[in-house]
C-alpha cells in the first residue's frame, strides 16, 4: 500500500519536473469508509467506500501553487500537471515562496506512534450490526425517547509524501468510531436531544457499546426542562468535552499567517504574561495513540514538542515556513498536532464545590470571535451551579467576551481531561463572564 | 482550524446544523476536457463521464439486483479554480478535479451506498454490488436506457469557467486591492480570495431518467484590516452566485469592496450592547439567517419523519401573523442555491414553508416524499458524489409585508438593528438557534443611534416566528457566498428577507450594573 502511494506521489513530481516544475511537491492519498447507521430497531444506512487523491505543489520561476485530484488516469493525470506547471507560471513572483529547506526534514522522530490497528480491517458487518443492536437497545430504554440513532464509522487511511529536495515519508492510520444521538419528547412541541460518541485508532481500546449509550442517554435527560437562563456576571466553569472548542478558539489565530496579515490578538505577545497563570498549553505530536500525532507535517517538518503558553506567557506560535519567511519568524509548524493543557488536581466535583454558584456550560450554539480583536460571543447550553452541585438545565443563553480577557480570568484547571480528541483540555472555570438570557 | 472527519463525528452535537460565511475559502474552479469514452457516447454528458446507456444500465442493474424503491447513480465532474493576493501579489493558486460516481440503493427507509472515482466498468459493478448489499429482496427490473429530460436555463454561461484564463482574472483581484486600499489612508492590509468552478452532474435514475446540469459557480471575498494607533480592525465582504466572468463589473466589484471598508472603519467606534433579551430588528437582506435557522432547517423532512424536529407535528397550524410568509425557492436564476434538479434528479421548485402564517410544508427527498404519500419537493441534494442525498434548502426568504423600514424603527424603544452576519446554528429538538451578528446598530427611542459589533443572538425557532411583529415592503436576497452545513455536509445556499422586528430575542453583550 505504502509502497504504491509512494511511486505514485514520485512519478506526479517526474510529471512536474518534465513539465518545467523547479521543484514540486506530492502526497498521494487512499482511505476505506465504512459507516453503518441504525435508528429505531433497524438498520437505515450503510455506507462503504474506497477513495484516492493526489495533491501536487508547484514551485517554478519563483511561484507557487497547489493542486489536487481524484481522477488518476495516467493520460489525464499528465495534462493535469501540465496544466498545474502552466497555471503557476502565470502568477506573479514571489521571492518567499520556496519549497521547505530540507534540514527541516532532519531529525525525524523514530518512535511508534502506535496509530494502526490490523483489527479495524476485519471488523465485519455482524460485529458493527451487533454493536449498533447493543447502542439501539440501551439508548431507546426510556418512556420519553422519540428516536434513536446509533452509528460506527470505522476504516483506514494512508498516505505517501515526496518533494524534489528529498523528502519521503508516510502517514498510517485507522479509526472505530461508535456512539449514538438521542432525541426525547419534552414539553409542548419541544424535543431534548443530545448523545455520545467515542473513537480511537485501536478497536480494543474503545469502552464498551452499553456504556457509550447509557453515557447519550443520560446526556439527552439532562436537556429535559431546559429553561432560558438569567442575565447574570458570575463564574462559569466549562466541561472538558466543550473546552476543546473554547481553546481551539483561542489558538485560532495563534499562527504566524494570521499575525502577518494584522488579523491576530497574538502578534505581539511572545514573552509576555499574556494569560492567567494557570495556563498551559503545548503542541506534542508524539503523544502514542494520539487523534493528532504524526511524525511531520503537511510541509514535511519534523515533528517536535513545541510549548505555546507556559503558566500564562506565551512561548510560540504556529509558523510556516512561508509566513515565518515573510513575517522573520523562525519556522516550528504551521498546523496543530495534539493541543494540550496541563491538568489540575481537582476532579468536576471538586470544581464545581469551589465556585459554589455559577454557570457549567456542557455544549455550544454558534457564535463566533473576531480574531483580530479577540470578541466573542457563544450560545451555550448546561445548567446552573448551585451550592457546589450541578442544579436546572439552562439554554438559551450566550457568554460574551474577549477572548484575550477570558484566559486571564481562568481561576481553576481540572483534572478531567476529555481524551476524544485532539485537544486534550480538562474543565475550566473562569471568573467574571458575562451572561445574557432572560 | 481543521476538525478532522473522525473527531468531527465526536464532537457532533445531536440534530444540529451550522450556516457559515467563511472569509477563507475552499476552492471552486476549472480547466481541461476529461474523459473521452472508446464506447459509443449518446449525449455529451456521458461522453465527459465515458459511459454510455449500455454500461449505465448494467451498473443499474447489479445496483439493483437484491431490490430497491429508488436508485441513482450520480456522477460528477467539478473542476474549481482559486487564487488569493496577499500584500499585494497574487501568488497562490489552487485548481481542482473532483470526479467520481455515487451508487445510491434505497429499499423503503434503508439506503446503502458506495462510489468510486475510477470510472471504469470493473470498479462501478463492485461499487454498485458493495451498495446493493442493504438489500436482501429480489432484484429489480432494471430500465434499459434512460430518457434524457431537458436541460435547465436558470444558470447558463456563454464562456465556461474552463476557458477564462488567469491572465483575465489578476487584473479583478488587483482591482479590488487596490479600490480598498483608496478608501481609506488607515488601511494596512488588504487580502482577496477568487474562485471559481465548474460542476457537471449526470444523474440516472431506476426510473429510467436521466438528468445532466452545468452548475457554475463563483465568489470574490475581500478581507480588509486597518490600523488606527495600536488598534487593529478587521472586516470582510464577498459576492457569489452561479454567474460567469462577465458578472465582476466594476461597479459591483467596487459596491463590495465598500462595504468591506466601511464593515471594517464603523468597527473602530462600535461597542458591544447591553446583555440580554430586547426587541430586534432584522435589516433586509443577510438577516434571512433567521429563516434559515428559526425554521428551514426544522422543515426538513427528515427530522419530521423521525419527530425529532420541533415542527414535527405543527403542518396546518397557526405559526406565525398572516403577514410572514416563508418560501424555499431553487428556481431563482443564477443565485448560489439556485439548482435546476435537485441531486436526485427531481425538478428543482419552489416550497412556501409558511403561508400567510400557516405551516404548509415540509422540504422533501424521495424517501420522506414517500413516507408521507407527497411529491418531492426537489430538495434532495448532497456535497458530492461521495455523499447520499438529504433534504435541503436551496435560497430561503421571507415575502414582503405591509410595514416599512422607517416604521419599524419608529416601534422600537430599546433594541438593536442587525445588519451583518457570519454564521448561525439550530438545534433541531429544542428549537433553539443562534446567529453571529458581526455589525448592527443600537435603536434608542425610534433612532438608530451608536454601532455595535460581535454578539451572538439566540432564540427559540416557534418562539421567534411568533415574536415577528412587523414586516416591512423591502424584500432583498443576500449575495453573499453562503454555505450550509447538515451532518457533515456542505452545500451552497441563499438567503433573503425584507426589514422585520422580533419584538424579543436575547442578545448577547455586557452586564450592565
Amino acid at each position: 500500500m505504502s509502497a504504491d502511494l509512494q511511486n505514485r506521489a514520485v512519478q506526479a513530481i517526474e510529471l512536474a519536473k518534465g513539465a518545467g516544475a523547479a521543484e514540486a511537491w506530492a502526497t498521494a492519498s487512499q482511505g476505506r469508509n465504512v459507516e453503518f447507521e441504525y435508528r429505531d430497531g433497524a438498520l437505515e444506512k450503510v455506507k462503504d467506500t474506497t477513495s484516492r487523491s493526489l495533491n501536487i505543489n508547484v514551485y517554478a520561476g519563483g511561484r507557487y501553487s497547489s493542486h489536487q485530484t481524484t481522477d488518476l488516469n495516467p493520460e489525464r493525470l499528465k495534462g493535469f500537471v501540465a496544466e498545474a506547471v502552466a497555471i503557476t507560471r502565470a502568477l506573479e513572483p514571489d521571492e518567499h515562496r520556496l519549497i521547505t529547506p530540507a534540514e527541516l526534514f532532519n531529525g525525524r522522530p523514530t518512535v511508534d506512534l502506535d496509530l494502526v490497528d490490523a483489527a479495524v480491517a476485519g471488523i465485519t458487518r455482524e460485529q458493527r450490526l451487533a454493536w449498533c443492536e447493543e447502542l439501539d437497545k440501551v439508548a431507546t430504554a426510556h418512556e420519553r425517547v422519540i428516536s434513536a440513532t446509533a452509528g460506527i464509522y470505522d476504516g483506514t487511511s494512508n498516505s505517501a509524501s515526496a518533494s524534489s529536495n528529498g523528502f519521503t515519508g508516510t502517514h498510517a492510520e485507522t479509526y472505530c468510531w461508535y456512539g449514538t444521538n438521542i432525541t426525547l419528547m419534552d414539553q409542548g412541541d419541544k424535543r431534548a436531544s443530545d448523545g455520545y460518541y467515542v473513537g480511537g485508532q485501536h478497536v480494543a481500546s474503545l469502552p464498551a457499546a452499553t456504556g457509550v449509550a447509557q453515557t447519550g442517554l443520560e446526556r439527552a435527560l439532562n436537556r429535559l426542562g431546559t429553561e432560558k437562563g438569567p442575565t447574570i456576571k458570575t463564574s462559569m466553569i466549562v466541561d472538558a468535552q466543550a473546552a476543546g472548542s473554547l481553546v481551539g478558539r483561542l489558538l485560532g489565530p495563534a499562527n504566524a499567517r494570521r499575525v502577518h496579515q494584522g488579523q491576530s490578538f497574538w502578534a505581539d505577545l511572545v514573552g509576555k504574561q499574556a494569560f492567567s497563570e494557570k495556563l498551559t498549553i503545548s503542541d506534542d505530536p508524539l503523544i502514542p495513540r494520539g487523534f493528532g500525532s504524526r511524525l511531520f507535517d503537511g510541509e514535511g517538518i519534523s515533528a517536535k514538542y513545541l510549548p505555546i503558553v507556559e503558566n500564562g506567557v506565551v512561548r510560540n506560535l504556529y509558523v510556516d515556513t512561508y509566513h515565518g519567511r515573510k513575517a522573520g519568524m523562525a519556522p516550528t509548524t504551521g498546523s496543530a498536532s495534539n493541543r494540550v493543557i496541563a491538568p489540575g488536581k481537582l476532579s468536576l466535583d471538586g470544581l464545581l464545590k469551589e465556585v459554589g454558584n455559577g454557570v457549567y456550560v456542557t455544549s455550544w450554539l454558534g457564535g463566533n470571535a473576531d480574531q483580530t480583536t479577540g470578541d466573542f460571543s457563544l450560545g451555550l447550553r448546561g445548567h446552573m451551579i448551585e451550592n457546589g452541585e450541578i442544579g436546572r438545565p439552562v439554554g438559551e443563553m450566550n457568554v460574551t467576551g474577549n477572548l484575550r480577557d477570558l484566559f486571564s480570568q481562568l481561576e481553576l484547571v481540572g483534572s478531567d481531561v476529555y481524551q476524544y480528541s485532539s485537544t486534550l483540555t480538562p474543565s475550566l472555570v473562569f471568573g467574571g463572564v458575562d451572561f445574557s438570557g432572560a | 482550524m481543521t476538525i478532522k472527519r473522525r473527531e468531527f463525528l465526536g464532537h457532533m452535537a445531536a440534530g444540529s446544523a451550522i450556516l457559515t460565511m467563511p472569509a477563507f475559502l475552499q476552492g471552486c474552479g476549472v480547466q481541461t476536457a476529461t474523459a473521452v469514452s472508446s464506447a459509443t457516447p449518446e449525449n455529451p454528458f456521458m461522453t465527459w463521464f465515458g459511459v454510455d446507456q449500455a454500461t449505465t444500465a448494467r451498473v443499474m442493474s447489479e445496483l439493483t439486483a437484491s431490490g430497491a424503491d429508488t436508485a441513482d447513480l450520480y456522477f460528477q465532474h467539478t473542476r474549481s479554480n482559486s487564487l488569493t493576493l496577499e500584500d499585494g501579489i497574487v501568488s497562490a493558486a489552487n485548481s481542482s478535479i473532483e470526479q467520481g460516481v455515487g451508487l445510491r440503493v434505497v429499499v423503503g427507509e434503508q439506503t446503502g451506498y458506495a462510489f468510486t472515482e475510477d470510472l471504469t466498468m470493473p470498479s462501478m459493478l463492485a461499487a454498485a454490488r458493495t451498495a446493493s448489499a442493504i438489500a436482501s429482496g429480489s432484484g429489480e427490473v432494471a430500465p434499459q436506457s434512460f430518457n434524457p429530460l431537458g436541460a435547465g436555463n436558470l444558470y447558463q454561461t456563454s464562456v465556461p469557467w474552463s476557458d477564462v484564463g488567469i491572465d483575465q482574472k489578476l487584473p479583478v483581484l488587483k482591482f479590488v486591492e487596490e479600490k480598498a486600499k483608496s478608501m481609506d489612508p488607515s488601511i494596512d492590509k488588504v487580502a482577496v480570495y477568487w474562485a471559481d468552478a465548474d460542476e457537471r452532474v449526470m444523474i440516472a435514475t431506476l426510473d429510467g431518467h436521466l438528468v445532466t446540469d452545468h452548475r457554475p459557480m463563483t465568489r470574490v471575498t475581500v478581507v480588509v484590516t486597518a490600523r488606527k494607533g495600536d488598534e487593529l480592525q478587521t472586516g470582510y465582504s464577498n459576492i457569489a452566485a452561479r454567474e460567469e466572468f462577465g458578472w465582476y463589473t466594476e461597479e459591483r466589484l467596487t459596491t463590495m469592496v465598500k462595504e468591506a471598508v466601511d464593515r471594517t472603519m464603523i468597527q473602530f467606534e462600535a461597542r458591544r450592547p447591553p446583555a440580554g433579551e430586547m426587541p430586534v430588528i432584522l435589516a433586509s437582506g443577510a438577516s434571512g439567517i433567521l429563516l434559515h435557522e428559526a425554521i428551514g432547517h426544522g422543515m426538513e423532512a427528515d427530522f419530521n419523519r423521525k419527530g425529532t424536529s420541533i415542527y414535527s407535528d405543527m403542518i396546518g397550524k397557526k405559526v406565525a401573523e398572516p403577514f410572514v410568509t416563508v418560501v424555499d425557492q431553487a428556481t431563482i436564476p443564477r443565485e448560489r442555491g439556485a439548482l435546476n434538479y435537485d441531486d436526485e434528479g427531481n425538478k428543482a421548485g419552489r416550497t412556501v414553508m409558511v403561508e400567510n402564517g400557516i405551516l404548509k410544508s415540509y422540504l422533501h427527498d424521495k424517501i420522506s416524499a414517500k413516507q408521507y404519500g407527497l411529491q418531492p419537493t426537489g430538495s434532495g441534494r448532497r456535497q458530492s458524489y461521495k455523499y447520499s442525498p438529504m433534504p435541503r434548502m436551496s435560497c430561503t426568504f421571507m415575502e414582503d409585508g405591509p410595514h416599512t423600514k422607517d416604521e419599524i424603527i419608529a416601534a422600537v424603544d430599546h433594541g438593536i438593528i442587525c445588519e451583518t452576519y457570519t454564521n448561525g446554528q439550530v438545534q433541531i429538538g429544542a428549537g433553539d438557534y443562534t446567529f453571529y451578528v458581526k455589525n448592527g446598530w443600537l435603536v434608542e427611542n425610534g433612532k438608530v443611534t451608536a454601532p455595535i459589533k460581535d454578539v451572538n443572538i439566540i432564540g427559540n425557532g416557534p418562539e421567534s416566528l411568533k415574536r415577528i411583529t412587523m414586516v416591512a415592503n423591502d424584500a432583498r436576497l443576500d449575495t453573499g457566498g453562503w454555505t450550509c452545513g447538515k451532518n457533515g455536509q456542505s452545500v451552497p445556499v441563499s438567503q433573503g428577507i425584507p426589514t422585520v422586528l422580533v419584538s424579543k430575542m436575547t442578545v448577547g453583550g455586557e452586564n450592565v450594573s
